[in-house]
């Protein structure tokens, strides 16, 4: 089923696009947005600058981009989805080569206008792909080994790209949120209990060899992984900003200390209070009750596109805007899960709340690709 | 919702063409199929959704749950160092025989400099200059600009005022490491004692402190040792006596223009040293470096109670005496022969008075007749004369647990021939420490039975090896108390405290070694409190005293070193719960005053 499979006469053309706009989607973004300004005012001290007006300003961009995103026939981003894709591979590849170094790692290229973080885009392009792909493959050879290996190439080679950087939580979010993809399009769950398996396996294999004559990794590589998991067992170095903000979110209790009242992230506690600890702010200024409210916002999110999933007949509409709202489920899930010391630290921001230029791009061009797909969706 | 599939199309426009449809039913079929094929891969579909939709929403419920659980928790104090507590308490404390701390760690910050991070490194030179004037300023402009050096320490320890300024300097480049350092909070108190400690290895984030003299050397080992957790070491010293002691040594080696003095006070009966001072002395919190030109004796860092070997002059005459008690060569109302000169070869024995030609024995100590005590010696003999100064302890440096004590290794005549043993017999030809003459004392105070010194708290008795009889030792202390009340110690009666004790002036030897200066002498009184029941021994030396009061300078012990001691008893004394005991002849003595 391809675009030319159904009538258009139902589509809307022009400027009737907008009436069609998912608008309860657009806002709740901005309210969302509209958090992240008030935090970024907050840490900055009650200021405008250096944060929060800049992040305004790329919001209000990104929403220019999502409105022209959402104006163009799925179907154009659905050829374009190769293209997409190689152009973010090929990306990597020049961050690789030319990239700028920033907090000890190569994650930056300069286009000239913009400086722009390659990986950021990878995470909805190789969405884009893998649902283009599983469009393009007849539904009987989803599960057939061949096929299966050609998406997990797909997947593994950015993954690879961004692991040389290094970035690994997003070459994890690549990895998982490629995997959702696979598995909405209907690839056997086989395959995925025996990767989970042998993942489990492979990393319990690890550990059951430490301490013996054959261990396979070397006494500071487990100690290493010791901090990563565990960091509270180095609370001045790895464990540091766990610990400050275990200390942010329980001073915040229930409702907070009150608006631009929180001390750990304002008197510089926190090295990442802008960008990735920037929930810390939140929870410690409105409590327990801001903080719950920011979740209920991003399951919104997250209904939202999954009703507009449902609502659409077509495969790679429908695939896309699963994959882009399992990605933006991962952003939020991994980061918040950081924060609160559930998980490793691994470098993700806080999506649309967190400081940051390229992430904020890329997630409204993917929802301007969300509402392309709901706005073009078959009738 | 209408489909047109595309190819079925042309092919349904080319049998349209030939005017049949015979494909109509298949392609009815195949579109059917289709449509079913489509419903299936849906409905999986729409159940895998359903997986991941309860997937994300167990994710959801952790989160949620955590922030509620992280909201309810009691916020913990923002911690700005945990480091600190990995290093406290790394070395053991030093207290004084009641606990009161003599030695102890304070936390304190070096002060080192990275370069390279410098955004202005000649300001950072600048401004550290001006907190800490006595660094060298070229030299630091120097290694601050010239690019090579990479880390400098520029303070090993700093006050907290001064990190404060380099704080507020605010180059990025200048760096606190924490560390401890050994205080004494006392100052100058017991420095011989204690001696001090300095850094080991040195680290960024910690030093190591070691001893580097007196007990913090010798029981360094202890010290630094984590399995005693923390109990600290506790010495036989008592603070305020040490304190009482010092404070009257010094006046006294001030006003008898001594340019040395030492005391050592010493319980008979435990073998503890309960007071031990060396002056000049030196605060441990900021050791001298040992003197690299100059008589080692010079220095501040030298400990004459220990250290200091000299003829220590008449006050070995009790021994000769009390050996030949201990023989029953002779009585103590034995006549002895004093005419003199006494000739012996080209050497001729002298008294500083003629006491006519015949004292008795107890005359002969309470006089200090040289001429006397010399017959005496005659009568033990050489060999039996090093028997018994053996076993007072005169050949070995004094067992006591510091480092320096083992250097007084008492000096000893290279052939002890009879000579010898005459003038030996008299304090000449023998050097040893006011500490060996402490420990000898205290044996004849503790009736006869050897007591071996120790500067660690110890309580119980020693019951050491008998070295004479307690009728002895009980008719020597007879004899040192005619010393004081009849004899050249008079000034060093303290009124209910019954002293007794033995004075002694050695001349001292020239440094090129032949013979005596006539006019520097090292002047002591060994004494012994309360005569009757013996608890203490104090031993007082003087180094180079002279007395000016009088129309002549006197140096003898008894004008010098016996006055010091008699006011030292006098001070320590109610601080050693002794209890003045009002004697009949003292009353006496008081009547005939009166009169």
């Amino acid at each position: 089923m391809s675009y030319l499979e159904y009538t258009v006469k139902h589509t809307p053309s022009g400027l009737r696009k907008v009436l069609y706009l998912n608008w309860g989607l657009v806002l709740v973004l901005a309210a969302v947005a509209g958090v992240g300004f008030l935090m970024l005012y907050s840490v900055a001290g009650g200021s405008y600058s250096p944060w929060a007006a800049l992040q305004m300003k790329r919001f209000a961009l990104g929403l220019g981009l999502m409105f022209a995103v959402a104006m163009v026939p799925i179907w154009f981003w659905r050829n374009m989805a190769g293209v997409a894709y190689g152009a973010s591979v090929l990306l990597l590849v020049l961050v690789e080569l030319y990239g700028d170094a920033a907090g000890g790692a190569q994650r930056w290229v300069d286009l000239g206008v913009m400086r722009l973080q390659p990986s950021e885009l990878t995470k909805i392009t190789l969405v884009m792909m893998l649902a283009a792909y599983y469009d393009w493959l007849p539904v009987t050879k989803t599960s057939r080994p061949l096929w299966v290996l050609v998406p997990v190439l797909l997947v593994l080679l950015p993954t690879y790209l961004t692991l040389r950087q290094p970035d690994l939580g997003t070459a994890l979010l690549l990895v998982i949120g490629g995997a959702m993809v696979m598995f909405m399009a209907g690839v056997h769950w086989l395959y995925f209990a025996a990767v989970i398996g042998l993942g489990v396996g492979l990393v319990s294999t690890v550990f059951e060899s430490r301490g013996t004559p054959w261990q396979l990794l070397k006494d500071y590589q487990f100690r290493r992984i010791d901090t990563f998991l565990d960091p509270s067992s180095d609370p001045l170095g790895a464990g540091y900003h766990i610990t400050q903000s275990k200390i942010a979110l329980g001073s915040g209790g229930w409702t907070g200390r009150g608006f631009m009242q929180g001390t750990q992230s304002r008197l510089n506690f926190l090295p990442e209070k802008h960008t990735d600890f920037i929930f810390t702010t939140l929870a410690e200024e409105f409590g327990f009750v801001g903080g719950f409210s920011l979740l209920l916002l991003y399951a919104l999110i997250i209904v939202f596109c999954i009703v507009i999933a449902l609502q659409n007949r077509d495969r790679f509409s429908a695939l896309l805007v699963l994959g882009i709202a399992g990605a933006f489920f991962l952003y939020f899930a991994v980061n918040m899960s950081m924060v609160m010391g559930l998980a490793p630290v691994v470098g993700v921001p806080l999506p649309l709340v967190s400081f940051g230029g390229s992430a904020m791009l890329v997630l409204m061009v993917a929802f301007g690709l969300v509402q392309s797909a709901h706005i073009h969706r078959p009738r | 919702m209408i489909r047109t599939p595309l190819r079925p199309l042309a092919r349904i426009l080319d049998a349209r063409q030939r005017g049949e449809n015979p494909d109509a039913i298949e392609r009815e079929n195949i579109r059917i199929r289709h449509e079913q094929m489509r419903d299936r891969a849906r409905a999986r579909a729409e159940g895998r959704l359903l997986v991941l939709g309860l997937l994300f929403l167990c994710c959801y419920l952790t989160i949620g749950a955590r922030m509620g659980l992280m909201a309810a928790s009691e916020p913990e104090e923002p911690r700005t160092r945990t480091s600190g507590a990995s290093i406290l308490a790394q070395r053991s404390d030093i207290t004084d025989r009641e606990g009161r701390i003599l030695a102890t760690n304070m936390e304190t910050y070096s002060l080192y400099a990275q370069p390279p991070h410098m955004i202005d490194p000649e300001r950072a030179a600048r401004e550290l200059m001006k907190i800490f004037p006595d660094l060298n300023e070229k030299r630091l402009m120097r290694d601050f600009t010239g690019g090579k050096r990479k880390f400098i320490w520029i303070k090993k320890k700093i006050s907290p005022e001064q990190r404060q300024a380099v704080h507020d300097i605010g180059s990025p480049g200048l760096l606190f490491g924490p560390r401890e350092m050994r205080l004494y909070p006392n100052g100058k108190l017991a420095s011989h004692v204690l001696g001090g400690a300095s850094f080991g290895r040195e680290g960024v984030h910690a030093a190591e402190v070691i001893g580097v003299a007196g007990v913090e050397k010798t029981f360094d080992d202890f010290l630094r040792d984590p399995a005693n957790g923390g109990k600290p070491l506790q010495l036989s010293i008592d603070l305020t006596v040490q304190a009482a002691v010092e404070r009257v040594l010094q006046g006294g080696m001030m006003l008898m223009n001594a340019k040395g003095a030492a005391a050592v006070l010493m319980d008979v009966h435990t073998g503890e040293v309960i007071s031990l001072a060396s002056l000049p002395d030196f605060d441990p919190n900021d050791r001298p470096r040992p003197p690299t030109q100059g008589h080692a004796a010079d220095s501040p860092l030298f400990n004459r109670a220990v250290q200091g070997v000299y003829e220590l002059g008449s006050t070995f005459k009790i021994f000769a005496v009390s050996q030949a008690l201990q023989l029953g060569l002779v009585t103590p109302e034995t006549m002895i022969d004093t005419k003199g000169p006494l000739t012996w070869g080209r050497f001729r024995i002298r008294d500083f008075h003629n006491y006519g030609s015949e004292l008795t024995v107890t005359k002969v100590i309470e006089k200090s007749s040289n001429i006397g005590t010399a017959r005496i010696a005659q009568m033990i003999g050489a060999d039996r004369q090093q028997d018994f100064l053996k076993s007072l302890g005169f050949f070995e440096p004094v067992p006591l647990e510091m480092l320096e004590a083992s250097g007084g290794q008492p000096l000893l005549p290279p052939k002890w021939s009879e000579l010898s043993t005459m003038t030996i017999s008299y304090g000449h030809g023998l050097s040893a420490t006011p500490a060996h003459l402490a420990a000898a004392y205290a044996t004849i105070a503790n009736g006869g039975r050897k007591v071996t010194p120790t500067l660690l708290k110890r309580d119980t008795p020693q019951g050491g090896e008998r070295v004479m009889s307690a009728e002895v030792a009980a008719s020597a202390r007879a004899m040192l108390r005619r010393v004081v009340t009849e004899g050249t110690a008079s000034m060093g009666e303290v009124p209910g405290y019954a002293v007794a004790g033995k004075t002694g002036t050695a001349d001292k030897p020239r440094e090129n070694g032949r013979g005596y200066y006539k006019d520097r002498v090292i002047a002591t009184f060994a004494s012994m409190f309360p005569v009757n029941d013996p608890q203490y021994v104090l031993v007082v030396t003087l180094d180079e005293p002279v007395e000016t009061s009088g129309p002549k300078p006197r140096r003898t012990a008894g004008w010098t070193a016996v006055p010091v001691a008699a006011e030292m008893i006098t001070r320590i004394a109610p601080l050693l719960d002794l209890r003045p005991q009002i004697e009949p002849e003292t009353l006496a003595g008081i009547t005939l005053a009166s009169e």
